[in-house]
């Protein structure tokens, strides 16, 4: 308990440190960065004067850590800063990456020692006794001064406690958010939040206080998937959600390029960690919550380029010709007895039924309780159904507008919902 | 000459009490030691079971790909049940031997130390064995999850020779472990994973190499062409 404390402490020390007249804030803005000299200068030009446009009488302090640039990112975010906005550079070894990893990963990603910087940050709002914190990614070129008013007036004006992130992009983008992240967690608890991750996102100080005393900080999930780390334990603690629009996402990919399995076994498999965490809420929950939103209005924009269906449809079939075994363990003989025949099924003609999806996620989150496999064999092997999933999604809605997409993916939420009473079932008996 | 009888059918007959005197007792010991034996394994065979179950050895196992391969060797019991026969038998084997032992029969007079210093190498290789087999499992399941959601349409193959390789090695460690044959092993082991790889060295090599550059050159080109740069959260 002791160590956690003097972990916890660090940042704020570090940040007394180099900025000795400030004892506190109104607001805190996070600002995790690696390697971003390209997109620092005008992130910071664009956050400044979103603050003096919107909150121009507020405490403000901004907060970098730094996961270990090698060019130069710190530095030129300290000159952009103008010299009426304090801001500390905090230390990764020192500002509490929890007893986790001394030095950053070099594995290239944008992500890299993120979870310990919204830690330290978290911590340093605390200690600042600030109202909000606002964190945004130094590393996207999209950001306005208007991001700062949509994360940040909902809790300045008590409206919520937590703001997450909500972009506009291409119809088909974000499929496994779109397709199962999202109707999951909303059959689960009863909240329409869309589940976007990265960018950007607003947290009250009470709520940063609450961050702190979980455990997942101590998990893998933190670090492959913390987005929905902190949505979800908003949404399951009770705290007021809002969504801001924030217009378009330009930036590094979080996920193209990456292993599709390994993006599909980190992202659900965060929520189903949480599933079992939470089971007491997720089972009692029946109606919807209200969510806030501020910012641009969400809407499905056009692709941004073809869709490859071939390639979905073979990583579907070959999923269904080789993994057959695999799946007979995870899947209940109902299931499975519908998903065979869709392996016989022309390309045209080929739908995946909104039910058969919705009990396919459930009857992989039963064996993830269960522990009938290894759970990152078991969360790799959903990606083929995945695929045959956003093939049906493609199929279906390729030749009609965008808005159309959404109604597919509302179809799915209320599917979810209804088929809710089939997972509570057997999960209390597994 | 009937005196001469009348000791001989004496002799002859306490010599035999004498035998069955010094028989029996070792018989009875015998008899003791096989009950003894029974009652031991019983009771062995059901704590192990219980601690075994407890500790959800059967749910791992079959996590681990370790019941699905025995179900396709015809064994059908859970592993804790195997365990626990295997216990039973074990023990009831040790208190056998000590009866044995029990009877000084010349020709079972080292069996007991012989036996019980080969124990400890039976029990390694039954370690290495059952390691084996699950290691065997686990990766061929994790290459083949890997290879199929790669889109290798030779998946199944790719797993069935990491799982045949890790069998074939496992099967030469428990071998040479348990000292038959060490060194036909040993060669037999080398002679065959090395004339393997060689072969497919060779075939790839010689053989294939136009086929294997068409079919690199086919897949980056094809990987290049897919790539729709979607991203899916």
């Amino acid at each position: 308990m002791m160590a956690t404390q003097n972990i916890d402490d660090a940042p704020w020390q570090q940040i007394r440190a180099q900025l000795p007249k400030v004892n506190g804030a109104d607001i805190l803005i996070g600002l995790p960065t690696f390697n971003n000299a390209e997109t620092v200068k005008p992130v910071i030009q664009a956050v400044t004067a979103g603050v003096r446009q919107t909150f121009p009488s507020a405490n403000v302090l901004l907060v970098n850590q730094d996961a270990g640039s090698q060019d130069g990112t710190p530095e030129l975010m300290k000159d952009a800063v103008e010299e009426c906005f304090p801001i500390a550079l905090l230390n990764v070894t020192a500002s509490g990456g929890g007893g986790m990893e001394p030095f950053p990963r070099l594995s290239g990603a944008w992500s890299t020692g993120r979870e310990e910087a919204f830690r330290a940050f978290f911590s340093a709002t605390k200690d600042a006794g600030a109202t909000a914190c606002a964190v945004i990614d130094p590393a996207l070129r999209s950001v306005t001064p208007d991001w700062i008013g949509w994360l940040l007036s909902p809790i300045m004006e008590s409206r919520a406690e937590y703001v997450a992130p909500l972009f506009l992009r291409p119809r088909y983008e974000g499929s496994l958010t779109n397709t199962l992240v999202y109707p999951l967690n909303r059959a689960l608890y009863g909240t329409a939040m869309r589940f976007h991750a990265g960018g950007g996102c607003g947290i009250s100080g009470s709520l940063a206080g609450l961050y702190l005393k979980q455990e997942f900080w101590r998990e893998r999930v933190a670090r492959s998937s913390l987005d929905t780390c902190l949505t979800t334990v908003a949404i399951a603690e009770g705290q007021g959600l809002c969504q801001a629009g924030l217009g378009e996402k330009l930036g590094p990919s979080a996920a193209g390029g990456e292993d599709l399995s390994a993006v599909v076994a980190q992202t659900v498999g965060a929520v189903f960690y949480f599933m079992e965490r939470y089971q007491d809420f997720w089972e009692q929950r029946t109606h919807d919550r209200p969510v806030l939103h501020t910012g641009i209005p969400y809407r499905p924009e056009p692709d941004r380029g073809p869709i490859n269906i071939d390639r979905l449809m073979r990583g579907f079939r070959q999923g269904l010709r080789d993994l057959l075994p695999i799946w007979e363990i995870i899947l209940s003989p109902d299931t499975l007895s519908g998903i065979l025949p869709l392996g016989l099924i022309d390309k045209d003609d080929f739908r995946f039924p909104a039910q058969l999806w919705a009990q396919t996620v459930y009857d992989f989150a039963l064996a993830y309780h269960e522990k009938v496999l290894h759970r990152e064999h078991l969360l790799k092997s959903l990606t083929p159904l995945y695929l045959g999933q956003m093939a049906s999604l493609v199929l279906r809605t390729q030749d009609r507008k965008p808005e159309e997409v959404e109604e597919c993916i509302e179809e799915l939420c209320e599917t979810f919902a209804r088929m809710k009473p089939y997972l509570i079932e057997r999960w209390r008996f597994s | 000459m009937k005196e001469m009888w009348q000791d001989a059918m004496l002799e002859a007959f306490h010599e035999t009490s004498r035998r069955l005197g010094l028989f029996v007792p070792k018989l009875l010991a015998l008899l003791t030691f096989l009950a003894l034996g029974l009652v031991a394994g019983w009771l062995v065979k059901t704590l192990l079971m219980r601690l075994l179950s407890a500790l959800r050895f059967d749910s791992f196992c079959e996590r681990m790909g370790l019941m699905p391969t025995l179900a396709r060797a015809g064994v059908l019991r859970p592993a804790s049940s195997i365990i626990g026969r295997l216990s039973f038998w074990t023990v009831f084997l040790v208190f056998a031997l000590m009866g044995i032992d029990a009877l000084s029969l010349p020709a079972t007079a080292n069996l007991m130390s012989l036996l019980v210093g080969f124990l400890p190498n039976v029990l390694a290789s039954a370690f290495l064995l059952l390691f084996g087999v699950l290691l065997a499992n686990f990766l061929a399941e994790a290459t083949l999850i890997a290879a199929v959601n790669a889109q290798f349409h030779e998946a199944r193959f790719i797993a069935h020779l990491v799982r045949w390789g890790l069998y074939l090695f496992t099967g030469a460690m428990v071998l040479t472990q348990l000292g038959l044959a060490k060194e036909i092993v040993v060669a037999a082991f080398c002679i065959l994973f090395g004339g393997i790889v060689l072969a497919l060295a060779i075939a790839l090599g010689l053989g294939g190499r136009h086929i294997a550059r068409d079919k690199l050159e086919r897949r980056l080109r094809r990987r290049a062409a897919e790539e729709d740069e979607l991203t899916h959260i």
